[in-house]
């Protein structure tokens, strides 16, 4: 039944949004949201007490993975729309949009929450396969919401690359259905099921399906070199959207992939998908510290930082011990409020200075405090500062690393997030602390603003401080349900 | 013996798609290879006479012959654009790279699959020609509205690959795949209408605003 609420909230937010007018449509929404959240807190809380699965109606199934990634998604989804009321509001107020196109924003919100949130839920992998392409198709119209030229240019490559890579994700979850069909006779999709019967695969079907996945999904999660829809449409869309696309949604592309991984390597040992995720990882964080250093853009600079932090989950995927694993999850939740953070403040940046232009937003500090701060903490966050949580899960990962002697990836990975730190620091530096331009008005941030700022903040270095025992538990359970091993 | 006859059929729809010059050619191709794909289907749930399969058939009829291409039709029509397709490739040329996307997709099948059924065999390489093929639409065709028909050329060889195999996939995972194809052809087309209006054209290669 829990199950069932969280997936069914959203979808009633949807039409609410639809009947009810203004004033109430913001309580009801906030209401939905926050229920959500609570239910999947509970959900998470269950897991971390006690392992097992939760069923409903034999579509929905819930392990400690899909408590964990429901949890991350619900929380990034109340963030985001506690901080597009003003945000929209604002646009209502300039002009820029008409009260009916809020409305349709609320709708399709509340639309795109409930494919992100059902994603972890479904047992079928079939029906996570739709769930997954219609996350893209609820999106893309939060992308080209502004209508403009360059918005439109980004939602089409949003709609048509990511439409490419899911497809052949589709054509990999065909093969996975022939192999198990062809070897136990049985027709069905079930992850339950194929799970128990992976070890009895044709490794060479499975290989060659999970190589569609890690592409298809792969193209989703924003693994280079399939990346290219990922720039413009993170930096196109409106800035709540932003945050919802980097933070979670790449991840729930992630979870469809290590969902396929955990059958191939049933099927065909661990190797296979190690060497993969490590290549794929590590590539992802070269080219976004490539393209770090050129970015003009603040909005896209935010974007290729997500390429790269998705490139270090699946690099720890890769090296796939019980505590690399607990590292990439965590990771997963660090990265999620850190990235919602800075593009929160990102988004009120572009706004008060009316430019995307790097070189044209100097002295945050000065014209808006509150957003200068936001953007300061979600800046040393995202570039592993102590005492963020990515300090922590980044120490994990290639604590793991170097355990299992990776030295040469490890050393790999560690250039390459020098890399990136010398481009966000060179381009946000300045931008946080220059001079600011004559013109620029101060103050006048919306107190709910402020409030997600520091909420997420304070979130941030909690975690990096404290590992409280619930959550330690439920990622412990999540990365034993991956490893199949404790810590 | 029906199955070879149909994937052949499939396979020269399939390349036929290549020499279309103009974008209602490139539709009805379209829709003559969704027809194709409906009778595997329905040749699949007469043999086996499933109820679901024939379900899924009338469901494939419906969507993927009627619906989607009327829609796509009529949009072309109402946005009244320049109906050459603008071939980067010629059809000559585009043909013979076909012809190596079908010896690349039958050397693929033959590295996996260790099967000595030929129909299975021919419906593999068949089901990846059409994937590859509909890809090949998508990069070297010029306006919008291939890329759409591109993309479900993909999805219709992944379909024929599901029908051949096991007459499709689960029932239910069938259902939810042809309503998300649809809202897909619809989101697609009305950012086409939109790409239209904002840009007055719909050449995909002139998009180039977002760049780095």
């Amino acid at each position: 039944m829990l199950l069932f609420l969280i997936v069914i909230i959203p979808v009633l937010g949807a039409v609410l949004s639809v009947l009810l007018p203004v004033r109430v449509r913001g309580i009801a929404n906030l209401a939905a949201h926050g229920g959500v959240f609570v239910l999947a807190a509970v959900l998470a809380y269950h897991f971390s007490v006690g392992n097992g699965v939760l069923v409903f109606g034999g579509v929905l199934r819930a392990d400690a993975l899909s408590a964990f990634f429901v949890f991350l998604i619900s929380l990034v989804n109340l963030a985001a729309l506690v901080y597009s009321r003003p945000y929209l509001r604002e646009d209502v107020f300039a002009g820029v949009l008409s009260e009916k196109q809020v409305r349709g924003y609320d709708i399709l919100f509340n639309v795109f929450a409930a494919t992100m949130l059902v994603v972890p839920l479904l047992d079928s992998l079939g029906h996570m396969w739709v769930a997954v392409e219609l996350t893209t198709l609820a999106s893309a119209f939060l992308v080209g919401f502004y209508n403009s030229k360059s918005s439109v240019e980004a939602a089409w490559k949003y709609v048509i690359i990511c439409s490419v890579g899911i497809t052949l994700a589709l054509l990999g979850t065909v093969l996975v259905y022939h192999a198990v069909a062809a070897q136990t006779g049985l027709k069905t999709l079930d992850w339950s099921v194929i799970i128990v019967q992976a070890p009895g695969l044709d490794p060479r079907v499975i290989g060659a399906a999970f190589l569609f996945i890690l592409v298809g999904y792969g193209t989703k999660a924003g693994l280079a070199p399939m990346h290219t829809w990922l720039p413009d449409a993170h930096s196109q869309a409106l800035t709540p959207v932003s945050a919802l696309l980097s933070g979670v949604l790449l991840k729930t592309s992630l979870y469809a992939i290590i969902r396929f991984a955990m059958i191939t390597q049933k099927a065909m040992g661990a190797d296979f998908t190690s060497r993969l995720f490590i290549f794929f990882g590590l590539f992802s964080v070269a080219v976004a510290g490539i393209f770090l250093l050129a970015q003009k853009d603040f909005k896209r600079l935010l974007a290729y930082s997500s390429i790269e932090h998705v490139g270090i989950i699946v690099f720890a995927l890769g090296v796939g011990t019980p505590l690399a694993v607990f590292g990439a999850l965590f990771h997963a939740l660090n990265h999620a409020m850190s990235k919602s953070l800075i593009f929160f403040a990102a988004g009120n940046a572009v706004k008060r200075y009316k430019t995307h232009h790097l070189h044209m937003i100097h002295g945050l500090v000065r014209a808006m405090p509150f957003t200068a701060g936001a953007a300061l903490v979600g800046l040393l966050s995202l570039v592993g500062m102590p005492p963020f949580g990515i300090f922590m899960s980044k120490l994990l990962i290639l604590t793991a690393c170097f355990q299992k002697g990776l030295y040469g990836p490890a050393a790999l990975l560690l250039f390459f997030l020098a890399v990136v730190f010398g481009g966000l620091m060179f381009h946000l530096g300045p931008s946080i602390f220059g001079k600011k331009p004559k013109g620029v008005v101060s103050g006048g941030e919306a107190f709910s603003m402020k409030l997600v700022f520091v909420v997420l903040a304070l979130f941030l270095v909690f975690l990096g401080v404290v590992m409280p025992t619930p959550l330690r538990a439920l990622l412990e359970a999540a990365s034993r349900t991956i490893t199949g091993v404790g810590i | 013996m029906m199955t070879l006859f149909f994937l052949t059929g499939i396979l020269v729809l399939t390349y036929a798609m290549l020499v279309c010059h103009r974008i209602p050619a490139l539709i009805q191709n379209f829709r003559l290879q969704s027809l194709f794909l409906f009778l595997v289907t329905l040749d699949f749930a007469v043999r086996h006479r499933e109820a679901k399969v024939f379900v899924v058939a009338g469901l494939l009829l419906l969507v993927k012959v009627i619906l989607i291409p009327s829609f796509l039709s009529r949009l072309v029509k109402k946005i009244k654009v320049d109906e050459r397709l603008g071939l980067f490739l010629n059809p000559l040329l585009s043909l013979i790279s076909a012809l190596f996307l079908t010896w690349g997709a039958s050397v693929f099948c033959s590295w996996f699959l260790y099967t000595r059924q030929t129909a299975v065999f021919a419906a593999f390489v068949v089901s990846i020609t059409v994937v590859l093929v509909g890809f090949f639409i998508m990069v070297f065709r010029m306006k919008a509205l291939s890329q759409i028909v591109g993309l479900l050329v993909m999805e219709n060889g992944i379909f024929l690959l599901a029908s051949v195999m096991a007459g499709g996939m689960p029932f239910f995972v069938e259902i939810a795949i042809a309503f998300d194809v649809f809202v897909c052809a619809i989101i697609t087309g009305i950012f086409m209408y939109r790409i239209n209006k904002v840009f007055t054209h719909i050449e995909v290669h002139r998009l180039t605003d977002l760049k780095g």
